[in-house]
């Protein structure tokens, strides 16, 4: 049997390659990343392949354990999603609930629930799964009158609310907005009437007045301060976002070659393995190697909108807008960081910094949106 | 049940707003990066540049101070500081009391000096103690796995090897101030941290003895931590070496004949200048500099009854007393008032202008000549002399003497000394009664008292003109500069005549040969500072008792006790060597400071008969590894403590 006859004639393969492409640059950039000259890990103990950093090895790993996982998911049909969105929804939230009562405290936060062998992040799982919910839910009840009322929006809402609160009180406020845009994105996507955007346009100026008068923790207040005024306190808070423009900004058209960002190998960039990994590419590649993964990503979401172009059923294409949401919610929030336009939230960059979690769900994610387009001849008629 | 009937929304417009929006969100992102790296580039890879690159000074090993023989007496030795860096150590609190428990400092000592460096970096070493023991620094050592983030940094300090051994002259180097760092002697070259001479030669000579640092550009990571050497260096070139006309045996004499008393001791060579010894009581130890000074140190050094930090052979000015009647002899002489013949009565007082002015022997010293005068001090025949001089007069030899004027020593602070004229009146107490000269007063100026005042080194300078043929020389401490790398080049101090006195040889003839009489006569007032008679060395030389302002008297006994002093040289028909001793509120000058100069004559000719004992030699009390010039990172200067 052909890959061809499996996969039908719709596969998006220039999808699934960019898919794989990304991450692959990652692992280059993250040997870099990790570099450390005094290492010497020789693998396969042949004396001639010599690894030079822990991190790569590990996202190799990660890698593999991914791509499995989206293999399995793209050939998993789009059906079984629909059919068990809402069971995943609450087992994850039930997950989510374990969490703040069994999870791991790290950095003042229960994020992880420990099983064994592995860690589990349920916030990662629930991401999925409110795509999967969010897109049955609206795909069966689209608006009405072409827009959404504000009544027809009080479940929708719901379904990301839950989860964003039980994320908000771990507490980990970037991923419980991401779940948040997420779910906005494809409400939006929808259509929302212009009453409502204003009106909630309005409430969310009110909401950053309240947040920063009640619930902002001050290391949060303090990211956003800086981000105004970097400058102000460079060896202590603003010390992260100085250091990472300087890496950015320093890499200039061609960058400093690979492995000669002196930002990032003298350790002068923080986090640069994970949220800041994008400075690590732009310090060594500089405007061009910046923009070139950039347009990757875009060519990726380009990719995404045709399958949802092309899609015969609606639920097909809100999980595929959904899954786009995710990614570029992630991506733009990261960048956005990293070269100072956003306060500094701990959003990983999707496929490129280092972490098993994020990149599964990743590219679990992508599996989905790539199975809609496997033999979709099969569901037509 | 399931929804694969056709989507009931147009999907087409939807995915052209929402590819318009990710456009224009990729824009947003491309715009930034093309502003940071593109338009301010530059900037960033400068501060970049800024953030990696790091230039490491090498402080330039300072030179060492020799005396005239090559004897070192200051050379540099290697300190050791207990610091912490605070990014090593998870429980601050629990290493700081584990440290306590070792050093024997209190824990809220360190603490507090934890606490004055708040401005480092975690990753920064903090100093905790300074200059501390070897046997401390193997204590912690030893215990270093339960002292996480201490650790033991060495640098270069400055060692005077024998302690106060003339530490006015030597002086001491601490770390630069901030109005030093401002002022146009050390602007440009000094950076914070740097130590420098602060008083004594190791200020006069800064400039030399510093040496040049050098540098080596490197490559460092975020900790500071260096990476990679770049060929970007130069190395220090260490500071001159200084040659010192002091002996050591002289000066060590000097030292201890002073004893606690507080005076000042100069000893020179009359013919050159040289000065062999510089004493001044009471001394400090330079190297207390080295470490932290406590306030009631401070106060002890600067203020308080010793005022140890007053070099009194060159900056303390008292009446020459009787030691002036030499001067005048010459002055006599020269002027034709008198001969050597020339007597007068002194039935113990002169009576003028209704007052009696005493002589110090009541009862009088009967018919005196010049030399008899001198011999036994006569203080009548001196007021006659004076008579006859004119105060203008005795002030005009006075200065050819060199005395009223500084002479010209290598040492900041010199005090001029003063010897009173009609003219210094009218212009020091202009618009007062006090203005016009009183003929009484000449009485008081003709044996050295009254407003007159000189320092033992403007006596030793003026002595040495009588004995040297009339030449009034430059007073010379240092030898030679030599530089190690060959830089410079090496700086001779030649003797120097600053001026001629201008009295004929026979007139100081006569002076001298009383002079001698003063020592060896029965009746003479300075026999205390003979030499052993088998060394066949005459000495000369003059006392002086002179009387301190009556107006303390009431107040402080010991400060009612005139100053003692005694300028004596020898050999006396050829004289090598001329010494001049000052005890403040000693008494008798004969008494007291003729014993003092006849100490340092000891020393100075005793070697000529006296075989050196074996092992005599003084014991260098450690072995030690001499630091060329530590690295430090110039980020990691040590504040200032002071």
């Amino acid at each position: 049997m052909s890959v061809r006859k499996i996969v039908g004639v719709t596969f998006d393969w220039q999808l699934l390659f960019v898919t794989l492409l990304i991450p692959s640059l990652g692992l280059g950039i993250l040997y870099s990343a990790g570099y450390d000259p005094d290492l010497k890990i020789d693998l396969f103990s042949l004396n001639s392949i010599i690894i030079k950093s822990h991190v790569f090895l590990k996202q190799l790993l990660f890698f593999g354990a991914a791509f499995v996982a989206m293999l399995i998911t793209m050939l998993i049909p789009t059906r079984f999603w629909h059919r068990y969105a809402y069971l995943f929804y609450f087992g994850a939230l039930l997950l989510l609930s374990a969490v703040l009562v069994y999870g791991t405290i790290s950095n003042g936060s229960r994020r992880w629930l420990s099983l064994g062998a592995f860690n589990l992040q349920p916030s990662e799982l629930i991401k999925v799964c409110v795509i999967l919910v969010m897109a049955r839910y609206l795909s069966k009840t689209p608006p009405r009158h072409g827009l959404y009322s504000l009544t027809e929006l009080i479940v929708p809402a719901l379904i990301f609310l839950l989860p964003m609160l039980l994320i908000f009180v771990q507490p980990d406020l970037g991923t419980a907005l991401s779940v948040g845009a997420i779910g906005g994105a494809m409400v939006l996507f929808m259509g929302v009437r212009k009453k409502i955007l204003i009106a909630f346009a309005l409430l969310a100026v009110v909401g950053v007045g309240v947040a920063w008068n009640s619930f902002l923790l001050p290391y949060q207040k303090d990211r956003i301060r800086v981000l105004f005024d970097p400058e102000s306190d460079p060896q202590g808070k603003g010390w992260q976002i100085t250091q990472s423009k300087i890496a950015v900004g320093s890499g200039e058209l061609f960058g400093k070659g690979y492995l000669q960002g002196s930002q990032a190998q003298l350790e002068f960039l923080p986090e640069r393995t994970t949220d800041f990994i994008f400075c690590v590419l732009s310090e060594e590649w500089g405007f061009s190697g910046s923009v070139f993964v950039l347009g990757l990503y875009a060519f990726l979401l380009y990719r995404m909108m045709m399958i949802v172009l092309r899609s015969k059923d609606l639920f097909s294409a809100l999980l595929v807008v959904g899954i786009s949401a995710l990614i570029f919610f992630h991506m733009f929030v990261n960048i956005g960081m990293v070269i100072g336009y956003l306060p500094i939230v701990g959003l990983p960059l999707p496929m490129l910094s280092y972490g098993g979690s994020s990149l599964v769900t990743m590219l679990f994610a992508l599996g989905v949106a790539l199975g809609t387009t496997v033999r979709r001849n099969l569901y037509v008629s | 049940m399931y929804a694969y009937d056709k989507s009931p929304v147009n999907l087409a417009p939807r995915v052209v707003v929402t590819l318009i929006l990710l456009v224009l969100a990729f824009l947003l992102l491309v715009a930034r990066l093309w502003f940071l790296q593109i338009m301010r580039g530059d900037y960033y890879k400068q501060r970049s540049e800024n953030n990696r690159l790091k230039t490491v000074y090498i402080p330039p090993p300072r030179g060492h101070f020799y005396d005239r023989e090559g004897k070192i007496l200051v050379k540099n030795r290697p300190a050791f500081n207990i610091e912490f860096v605070s990014e090593q150590s998870s429980d601050t609190d629990k290493t700081i009391r584990e440290l306590s428990s070792i050093t024997g400092v209190e824990a809220e000592e360190l603490t507090k000096q934890l606490k004055n460096q708040k401005s480092r970096r975690r990753f920064e070493p903090k100093v905790l103690l300074q200059d501390v023991s070897r046997d401390l620094v193997a204590k912690v050592a030893a215990r270093s796995t339960q002292l996480p983030g201490v650790i033991v940094n060495y640098y270069p300090a400055r060692w005077y090897l024998h302690g106060d051994f003339a530490s006015h002259v030597i002086g001491y180097i601490r770390q630069i101030s901030d109005a030093e760092l401002q002022s146009p002697k050390y602007a440009g070259y000094y950076q914070r941290g740097d130590l420098v001479g602060k008083y004594g030669l190791e200020r006069k000579w800064e400039h030399f003895l510093q040496g040049k640092r050098g540098y080596q550009k490197v490559i460092v990571n975020v900790r500071g931590v260096r990476i990679k050497d770049l060929p970007a260096k130069e190395a220090a070139i260490p500071g001159h070496n200084i040659t010192l006309n002091l002996d050591y045996a002289v000066q060590k004499a000097a030292d201890d004949a002073l004893k606690d008393q507080a005076g000042g001791v100069v000893a020179m060579n009359p013919k050159t200048g040289q000065i062999y010894a510089m004493a001044s009581s009471p001394r400090f130890d330079p190297n207390m500099f080295t470490g932290e000074i406590s306030k009631d140190q401070w106060q002890d050094l600067i203020a308080g009854r010793g005022r140890k930090l007053n070099n009194r052979a060159a900056q303390g000015a008292y009446p020459p007393g009787s030691v002036f009647k030499l001067l005048m002899g010459a002055a006599g002489l020269s002027e034709g008032v008198i001969t050597p013949q020339t007597t007068v009565h002194c039935p113990g007082y002169l009576s003028f202008a209704g007052r009696r002015y005493h002589c110090h022997k009541r009862s009088g010293h009967g018919s005196v000549n010049l030399y008899s005068a001198i011999v036994q001090s006569c203080d009548v025949y001196f007021y006659v002399l004076g008579q006859r001089l004119g105060v203008d007069r005795i002030h005009d030899y006075a200065s050819r003497f060199g005395l009223g004027a500084p002479t010209g020593i290598e040492l900041v602070q010199e005090n001029p000394g003063l010897i009173p004229s009609t003219k210094w009146k009218r212009e020091h107490y202009k618009g007062t009664e006090q203005e016009k000269w009183f003929p009484g007063e000449t009485l008081s100026v003709s044996i050295g008292q009254g407003a007159s005042l000189a320092t033992p080194l403007q006596m030793a300078v003026a002595i040495s003109a009588l004995v040297n043929g009339g030449k009034v020389m430059k007073p010379l401490l240092v030898q030679e500069l030599s530089a190690a790398m060959g830089s410079y080049h090496d700086s001779d101090f030649p003797p120097k005549v600053l001026k001629d006195t201008e009295v004929a040889s026979e007139h100081l003839d006569s002076v001298r040969k009383a002079a001698v009489g003063v020592v060896n006569d029965a009746r003479g007032t300075g026999r205390r500072s003979k030499l052993p008679d088998e060394w066949g060395i005459t000495v000369a030389g003059k006392t002086g008792t002179s009387q301190v302002v009556a107006l303390s008297r009431k107040t402080d006994d010991k400060k009612t006790e005139h100053h003692a002093w005694f300028v004596g040289y020898a050999p006396a028909e050829d004289p090598e060597i001329v010494v001049s001793a000052l005890i403040e509120h000693g008494g008798g000058g004969g008494k007291v400071a003729a014993p003092v100069v006849g100490e340092v004559l000891k020393a100075y000719f005793e070697r000529r008969f006296v075989e050196p004992e074996e092992g005599t030699e003084e014991k260098q009390e450690q072995p030690v590894v001499e630091i060329e010039g530590e690295p430090q990172v110039q980020a990691e200067k040590k504040e200032d403590q002071e």
